[in-house]
């Protein structure tokens, strides 16, 4: 069906205009004017006998052109995610380190596009870590702290990586990640 | 029976599951294209209706139906999903008429909940991608590059996971889908994404809809200017869109499932109900802004699964619960209010919920009834295999030797005289004025003895040939204008002539050919032959349909028939058909434009040739039997198309389809002669001449079945035929809907067998419904009964507890209830055991009694049981023996045992298939359906040596049919020959829920490994459409496992050899060492068994 509009009205005929129904018809007839015509069934005996349906017999080749055998992506979606997420961000850090004096109006606009969804993400049980870690630059990360909450959401990964960042121990467990992340940012 | 099956397909799917309208067989044709679950057919719009082009087979069940045109084409592309996660993308070739391969691929993943709400597959409107929803929580996206190729797929996360419907919207600069979804309170919102097809992801979409209709279950987009979305609910209508219009609608309480857009800019729709209503919804706007909805019911018409409006106020409805329609919206109502007109009924057997073979005739040839159609569509069908004669007028006349009609004039359209001819004088029968047939005189005609031959002539003139004359009579005076006198001593035995031309031959092997010529009889020649000559025929087959240039003349001695030319009689060619039988009669035909010279012989068998008209020439020699006494062969019309009839005890219409002849049987006993009788009155009927009877009737539609309908108005649900009592006996039941509340009235209706007139009627109580019947007898009493199982389906009770076991008898025509049996539960399944009945109760098997009161009534009384079923609901027996299908638990196999009057398991299938139709093949060999569409077959392993082993049914067959079978049951549809190989192989006839009426064969050895290599040769030669794979189709799949199939052969794809170009056909016996003609009559054999 999805097609149809751009096909439609290019075979030729176009519709015909009669005029709309007549004061004092009831019901559908008034819609039922003008319905669109390209002259098929327009012979006065519709005929029931044009002839049999052929059995496709498929003979000939049937292997698509190359290239058209589609397969799936079989990349896990997250996993997709972040690839697609450490590229951009990799890509980032490398502008970053190109010129540092034009990153603030850069992040501004980076964080104006990305902000519904994290909030979206915070109320949305499906994907929450996800939305709302990614939905905050490295920018913001490095220059100002978190709040317990907000650390408490991060994965383990994301933690360890901030903590490398700011040259500290990274093992241990979650709870004790963070204590030394808010010590550090204290 | 055996292991070794082959399924074949008798009847295709009917039950429409899309359909859509688009260029796609050229640039400026317009084309319907109609799924049927696993074929797809396209039409051609013309000015003259509706043009029927080819009928695909697909191999897979088609879930997604959708044409498209990618930037820079002229005509759409077709894309294609099925059931089991393939797709592929079409395009038709209009120079080879092929269909292309544009892009093809597996969509399925590995892990994944397929969707509850079936399979969503959307095209953006503006060609950037595919979308599909496939499984809950994921999106699939198939991008298009900007050449508008496919690249490879991705998914994307979906938070809604109970998702109703997806849309693309239109007009949107970035692609975005519309989705309707339920939430977890089970309330029902819209919301938009646009898919960012870089990032791989969705982006929030411009806008939302919350909380709308509970029954909201369809999205229909509309096109730009517009835009936005309509939100088909089961009370309101909503229109939205991204700049905040909000209309809504109050309709009255239905449940619409289908919609066809009328006009491009998407102002006017067409709905259709679950009740057969078709509505108009009109989107009134100024200028692109909508400005409110307008809903008319416009009247009925089957409930709609597709519609589509094809053209000039026509539009088709597809349905999956009765037959589909052509339908024209007029602009003024009928006297009904109805602005509906059907134009044409395609019938659709779907769903089929249960048949049963009834064998009128007894000879061996079942006609079908099947419970056929859903709630109002609901109908009973009866299939036959076969052209039927409805007889119109029939008297009683004994001693018939020939039959011929004449015109009043050679250019009268229809036929004025039938000419019956005895052993001593010939009648002369007239259609009066009153439409009636008296008797008339013509006087220039010899009446006082056998008529040989009779036919009009050119100048208006009139042809008897007699033993001793041939005499020209003129149509408007009637007398005698010349004649012919056979030589002294000599008689005619046998004579044809056409427009022109008389051939005959005397005694002696003399052939005598005249013309005539200026009214008047010329011998133009005269030969000896050196035998005795059978018979003749010069039926014109060249342009001229006057005159013939060639002869054919059966000879006796030597068995053979020759080509002789006109008017010289030179011998052009001579074919010995071998054996003993002398040929009967001959004929020249052309059947759709190819030429053929049929010979038939004094035993009921048929030579059929291919004939080249020019130069006489003889090839693709066949030989088929049609019956055991000789055949006369006359051709007729019917609707403009030559056929021919073969008269004999088992009377034949020779048809040709596809260019290939086609053999099928006349429901008449024994026809001794038949000639057209077009009359005005009735049109196109023939002349048939019986033992003692000669009837005028009408012939049926050339075709392989034949479908009687009877409607209904409710649905049947189980059916059994009572021979003793020559009715059937069904259940079935009505749906009420008032206002307030729907409710179902069940009741077992009885037929007459023959003429399907209702004849009693017995309705159950409230909240019971009929689950079985049967027709039995039991020990010790010889009358015949029909019991019915019920159950009460009380709506606070998830599985029955409570059911009836009802008898009754037929007396005087109606059902009179003898004795009723409540039971602890439906009962699914009755059976006739020993004299006993055998129930299937919930989770019990259950053995009823037949006993004697004191005084003198009966009861059933319970004998044994067996329990350990999660749900038995399919029995079937055999001796002693008791096959159950679980709802769950596949196959497992009961035995009664007298002396210890108790049943027993020994054994079953540890495979968990939920099942949906069992069946006996044999004593150790049953085959199931079950509901992810396969079939398979079980083996009793009674010689094991371990009683492990014995207590294990193995899995021998596996195969995927592709159709969910709702019941198996043995019988035939073909008439068993007695002396041809196939009349011995065993079927089992199976029914679906799209309507396919198939066959199950068991093969002898010996043929199925023939046949098995010759299915191995065809994959390589005939291509599954769209690149889908054979192998995989065919191969069991369930949740499970996925296995290839094993001891079942396709038949559809055996049986496709026949209609292979010739060249095509070579290189297969090549492939397989076998010549062509060998596989063909091979493959032919096959066909004759459905």
């Amino acid at each position: 069906m999805a097609a149809e509009g751009s096909t439609r009205g290019g075979g030729g005929g176009g519709r015909k205009t009669s005029s709309p129904g007549m004061p004092g018809e009831s019901g559908a007839a008034k819609f039922l004017s003008s319905l669109p015509s390209r002259g098929n069934f327009s012979s006065t005996s519709v005929s029931s006998s044009l002839g049999r349906l052929r059995v496709y017999v498929c003979e000939h080749d049937t292997d698509p052109p190359e290239g058209q055998v589609i397969k799936t992506d079989t990349t896990n979606i997250l996993i997709r995610h972040l690839q697609l997420k450490k590229k951009e961000m990799d890509a980032k850090e490398a502008k970053d380190a190109k010129d540092a004096g034009s990153r603030n109006q850069g992040e501004t606009v980076k964080w104006k596009r990305v902000a519904p969804r994290s909030l979206d993400g915070q109320s949305s049980s499906k994907r929450p870590n996800l939305s709302s870690s990614s939905g905050l630059s490295a920018a913001e990360e490095a220059t100002s702290g978190f709040s317990g909450q907000t650390l408490q959401s991060f994965t383990v990964e994301r933690l360890r990586a901030l903590l490398r960042q700011r040259g500290l121990m990274t093992k241990g467990k979650k709870d004790e990640l963070i204590a030394r992340l808010r010590e550090s940012q204290d | 029976m055996s292991v070794w099956n082959y399924v074949v397909t008798a009847h295709k799917p009917t039950s429409v599951t899309h359909s859509c309208v688009g260029n796609f067989t050229g640039p400026n044709q317009l084309n319907l294209i109609v799924a049927k679950c696993t074929r797809i057919e396209i039409h051609l719009l013309t000015p003259q209706g509706l043009q029927p082009m080819i009928d695909v087979p697909i191999y897979g069940r088609i879930a997604t139906l959708e044409l498209f045109r990618p930037h820079n084409e002229t005509q759409d592309f077709l894309f294609i999903a099925t059931e089991r996660y393939k797709f592929c993308v079409l395009q038709w070739d209009g120079e080879k008429s092929e269909l292309l391969t544009r892009a093809m691929g597996d969509v399925s993943d590995r892990i994944g909940r397929p969707t509850d709400n079936g399979q969503i597959g959307i095209i953006d409107p503006d060609c950037r991608l595919i979308g599909l929803h496939l499984y809950d929580g994921l999106f699939k996206v198939i991008p298009f590059d900007n050449k508008g190729q496919l690249k490879e797929a991705f998914n994307i996360r979906l938070e809604e996971l109970q998702v109703l419907d997806i849309k693309f919207l239109y007009g949107c600069v970035k692609p975005t889908i519309v989705v309707l979804y339920q939430d977890n309170k089970d309330a029902r919102h819209v919301k938009t994404y646009e898919v960012a097809l870089k990032d791989k992801d969705f982006v929030e979409g411009p806008w939302s809809q919350n909380n709308l209709d509970n029954g909201a279950g369809l999205l229909i987009p509309v096109p730009a200017p517009l835009g936005g979305v309509i939100i088909i609910g089961e009370e309101t209508i909503v229109y939205c869109n991204a700049n905040a219009t909000f209309r809504a609608i109050p309709i009255k309480q239905s449940i619409i499932r289908a919609y066809g857009r009328v006009d491009p800019d998407g102002s006017r729709y067409l709905l259709g109900d679950n009740t057969g209503i078709l509505h108009l919804l009109v989107l009134t706007h100024e200028r692109e802004r909508v400005t409110g909805l307008k809903i008319e019911c416009l009247g009925e018409t089957s409930i709609a699964s597709s519609i589509s409006y094809l053209d000039n106020g026509v539009v088709y409805v597809g349905s999956r619960f009765g037959d589909s329609q052509l339908v024209k919206l007029n602009l003024q109502a009928d006297t009904n209010g109805s602005y509906v007109e059907v134009l044409e009924r395609y019938v659709n057997l779907g769903p089929i919920v249960d048949f049963c073979v009834v064998d009128l005739d007894r000879q061996g040839q079942g006609q079908v009834v099947t419970c056929s159609g859903a709630f109002k569509d609901g109908s009973l069908r009866v299939v036959r295999n076969g052209i039927g004669i409805n007889e119109q007028a029939s008297v009683e006349l004994q001693g018939i030797k020939g039959l011929w009609s004449l015109k009043s004039s050679f250019n009268d359209p229809y036929d004025m005289y039938l000419v019956v001819s005895f052993i001593s004088e010939t009648r002369f029968l007239a259609m009066n004025m009153e439409d009636e047939l008296e008797e008339t005189e013509i006087e220039g005609f010899d009446a006082q003895t056998q008529t040989l031959f009779c036919q009009n002539a050119i100048s208006d003139l009139l042809i008897q040939v007699t033993a001793n004359s041939v005499r020209l009579v003129s149509c408007t005076s009637r007398e005698l204008v010349d004649q012919w006198n056979a030589p002294e001593g000599f008689s005619v035995n046998v004579a044809s002539a056409n427009a022109s031309q008389v051939l005959l031959a005397t005694g002696g092997g003399h052939l005598v050919y005249l013309e005539i010529r200026d009214s008047k009889l010329v011998e133009v020649k005269h030969i000896q032959l050196e035998h005795e000559i059978s018979c003749v025929d010069l039926n014109p087959i060249g342009e001229n349909r006057q005159y013939s240039s060639l002869a054919a003349v059966g000879m006796w001695t030597d068995i053979s028939v020759r080509i002789l030319s006109l008017p010289d009689l030179e011998l052009i060619r001579k074919e010995n058909l071998g054996g003993e039988i002398v040929p009967r009669s001959v004929l020249l035909c052309t059947l759709e434009g190819v030429s053929y010279l049929l010979c038939a012989l004094g035993d009921g068998h048929l030579f059929s040739f291919l004939l080249n008209a020019s130069t006489g020439e003889l090839t693709d020699r066949k030989k088929v039997s049609l019956g055991t006494q000789p055949i006369s062969l006359r051709t007729f019309s019917s609707k403009g198309t030559t056929h021919v009839f073969a008269s004999s005890d088992r009377p034949t219409v020779i048809y040709s389809s596809n260019k290939k002849l086609l053999y099928s049987n006349v429901n008449l006993k024994e026809v001794n002669h038949m000639c057209p009788f077009n009359t005005a009155a009735i049109p196109d009927s023939l002349a048939i001449a019986k033992e003692g009877e000669l009837s005028i009737g009408t012939i049926d539609d050339i075709q392989k079945l034949h479908i009687r309908t009877i409607p209904l108005n409710e649905q049947a649900r189980r059916i059994c035929h009572q021979e003793q009592s020559r009715t059937l006996a069904f259940c079935s039941f009505k749906h009420n809907q008032t206002s307030i509340e729907e409710s179902e009235t069940h009741f077992v209706r009885l037929l007459d067998h023959q003429t399907f007139e209702f004849l009693s009627i017995y309705q159950l109580d409230q909240y019971e419904h009929g689950c079985s019947i049967i027709s039995c007898s039991f020990s010790d009493d010889n009358n015949v009964y029909y019991c019915v199982g019920t159950a009460y389906v009380l709506p606070e009770e998830n599985e029955p507890t409570k059911g009836r076991i009802l008898v009754f008898a037929v007396e005087d025509g109606r059902l009179q209830l003898i004795v009723e049996k409540e039971t602890k539960g439906a009962v699914y399944s009755l059976n006739a055991f020993n004299g006993k009945l055998l129930a299937a109760i919930n989770q019990k098997i259950q053995l009823y009694k037949w006993m004697l009161r004191e005084d003198g009534s009966h009861e059933l009384q319970s004998e044994c049981g067996h329990h350990g079923h999660i749900l038995a609901l399919y029995t079937q027996t055999r001796g002693d023996f008791i096959v159950v299908g679980d709802l769950m638990k596949s196959i497992s196999l009961l035995v009664y045992k007298h002396e210890e009057s108790a049943i027993e398991e020994l054994a079953r299938d540890y495979n968990a298939n939920w099942m949906s139709a069992v069946e006996m093949l044999d004593d150790d060999i049953y085959i199931g359906a079950e509901n992810n569409y396969n079939l398979f077959t079980v083996r009793k392993n009674s010689d094991a040596a371990t009683d492990e082993e014995r207590g294990r049914l193995e899995v021998v067959g596996e195969y995927h049919l592709g159709e969910f079978v709702n019941r198996l049951r043995h019988g035939s549809l073909v008439m068993r020959l007695p002396d041809s190989e196939m009349g011995q192989i065993p079927t089992v006839i199976f029914g679906t829920i799209n309507g396919v009426i198939g066959i199950i064969a068991s093969l002898p050895h010996d043929q199925y490994v023939f046949f098995e290599k010759l299915q191995s040769t065809l994959v390589k030669f005939i291509k599954g459409v769209g690149n889908l794979s054979h192998e995989q189709w065919r191969s069991f799949h369930n949740d499970k496992k996925t296995s290839e199939a094993r001891n079942f052969l396709d038949g559809d794809l055996i049986e496709s050899f026949l209609d292979l170009s010739r060249s095509k056909m070579e290189e297969v016996s090549k492939g397989m060492g076998v010549p062509v003609e060998e596989l063909s009559k091979r493959v032919e054999e096959l066909t004759r068994l459905h």
